[in-house]
């Protein structure tokens, strides 16, 4: 087992761990926003270890590109999507100026 | 081993997500259950090595049909007011229902189990002729070549099921998804950004999709169910705005593909002798021009079946 291995590994295994923290955080915590904290937070990191992780198992550069994509896409529905639920949950709590926009 | 233990909680987790998606108290849960349902069944097919069925359970079981299942909660929430009716089948009929299926299914598994395998399965014998063919993807061979006439069919039956979800359409209030905002507010600010970046990676996606399907997986149907997808995206964040009639493109759009695959396949009448054989030496762009009709139909025919409406405009 050479050094990149063990790098790739040790990332992926980091990616996990923040994996579970996103995944106990959304299941234990009080509140939306503190769910949607602890799940896009956790989901972002992790998400990007794991693929730095495998990028470097791939061992070629197109299928890192292919996986960075993958995970930029990732990154982008996550903000959105927890920008609205957190926008809507704002105003269903009664916070209508705050949530503008 | 590692192997063994993806596959076993794969199966248990299919098992396990099956069963809730029937039997959860809400019928909200029973529609995320069935949405995680998709994915599982989604990954048990990439795991058989059928990207091309992955692919499509993704797309079309999993995304499309969610968000339309999503949609009818909504619909039936608006008309219920907050509260959805207890279901009226009683428990006995209910179990009884139950205890019937498991027989059948039972009666089928053992006779599919003992039913004396074949020289040669269809299957086999269509890896065998893939030479004879102007794509190299098996699964497209199959479908627009070995067994065209399934498909043909197919995109009839997808015609009729949006027909059949028109004729029993409510006005445009009750049907589909909602109003995108409630009146006086403004759209949040990462909406814009957001569709600029996605529709035209979806384009791309879906044109990659029908490219790749005659040599790697991909096809008419996965890349009009992306398409879709572009259709629903569009219509949720009110980009697009459902209309009660189509247009006459929309509908000359709706039949495009099974025109084309039609005429297609007379031309083999006429040229080769016997319906949905294609001229020899113009089988590769004739199917191409196929894929790609069938694929705008797909696309419009999902996406309308979505909206609930029986057109789109653009605009607010």
């Amino acid at each position: 087992m050479n050094v990149a291995a063990v790098v790739a590994w040790s990332l992926i295994a980091v990616g996990s761990g923040f994996f579970l923290a996103g995944t106990v955080g959304l299941l234990r915590f009080p509140g939306v926003f503190s769910r949607l904290h602890a799940l896009t937070k956790a989901d972002n990191v992790g998400l990007g270890l794991l693929v730095l992780g495998l990028a470097i198992l791939a061992g070629s550069p197109w299928t890192a590109l292919k996986l960075a994509v993958i995970w930029a896409l990732a990154l982008l529905a996550g903000t959105v999507s927890c920008h609205l639920i957190a926008r809507y949950a704002l105003r269903e709590q009664g916070g209508r100026e705050r949530a503008e926009p | 081993m590692m192997d063994w233990w993806l596959d076993s909680l794969l199966v248990l987790g299919l098992l396990w997500l099956a069963w809730q998606a029937v039997s959860a108290p809400r019928v909200f849960r029973s529609v995320v259950m069935f949405i995680v349902f998709g994915l599982f069944m989604s990954l048990c097919w990439a795991r058989l090595a059928a990207p091309d069925l992955a692919l499509a359970e993704a797309a079309i079981g999993a995304g499309l049909t969610g968000a339309l299942l999503l949609s009818a909660y909504r619909a039936l929430l608006a008309r219920h007011e907050q509260r959805l009716p207890e279901p009226r089948v009683s428990r006995p009929l209910a179990g009884l229902i139950a205890v019937l299926c498991a027989l059948a299914f039972g009666v089928l598994a053992w006779v599919l189990l003992t039913v004396p395998g074949v020289e040669t399965p269809a299957g086999r014998e269509a890896l065998a002729r893939m030479d004879d063919l102007a794509v190299d993807n098996p699964v497209t061979g199959v479908l627009l070549v070995f067994r065209a006439y399934d498909t043909l069919m197919e995109l009839g039956v997808l015609l009729l099921a949006l027909l059949g979800a028109r004729v029993v359409a409510e006005p445009l209030r009750a049907s589909g998804p909602g109003p995108w905002q409630r009146p006086g507010l403004r759209e949040p600010v990462l909406v814009a950004p957001l569709l600029a970046l996605l529709v035209p990676l979806i384009v791309l996606m879906a044109g990659y999709l029908l490219w790749a399907g005659t040599s790697a997986p991909g096809g008419a149907f996965q890349a009009g169910a992306v398409l879709a997808a572009l259709g629903v995206l569009l219509r949720l964040t009110g980009r697009v705005r459902p209309t009660m009639n189509s247009s006459f493109h929309e509908r000359a759009l709706l039949v495009l593909g099974l025109a084309v695959f039609t005429v297609a396949g007379a031309l083999g009448f006429g040229f080769e002798g016997y319906m949905l054989s294609y001229p020899a030496g113009w089988s590769y762009p004739i199917i191409l021009v196929v894929e790609s009709a069938l694929m705008l139909s797909i696309a419009l025919t999902l996406a309308l079946l979505f909206s609930g409406s029986g057109g789109l405009r653009g605009g607010e």
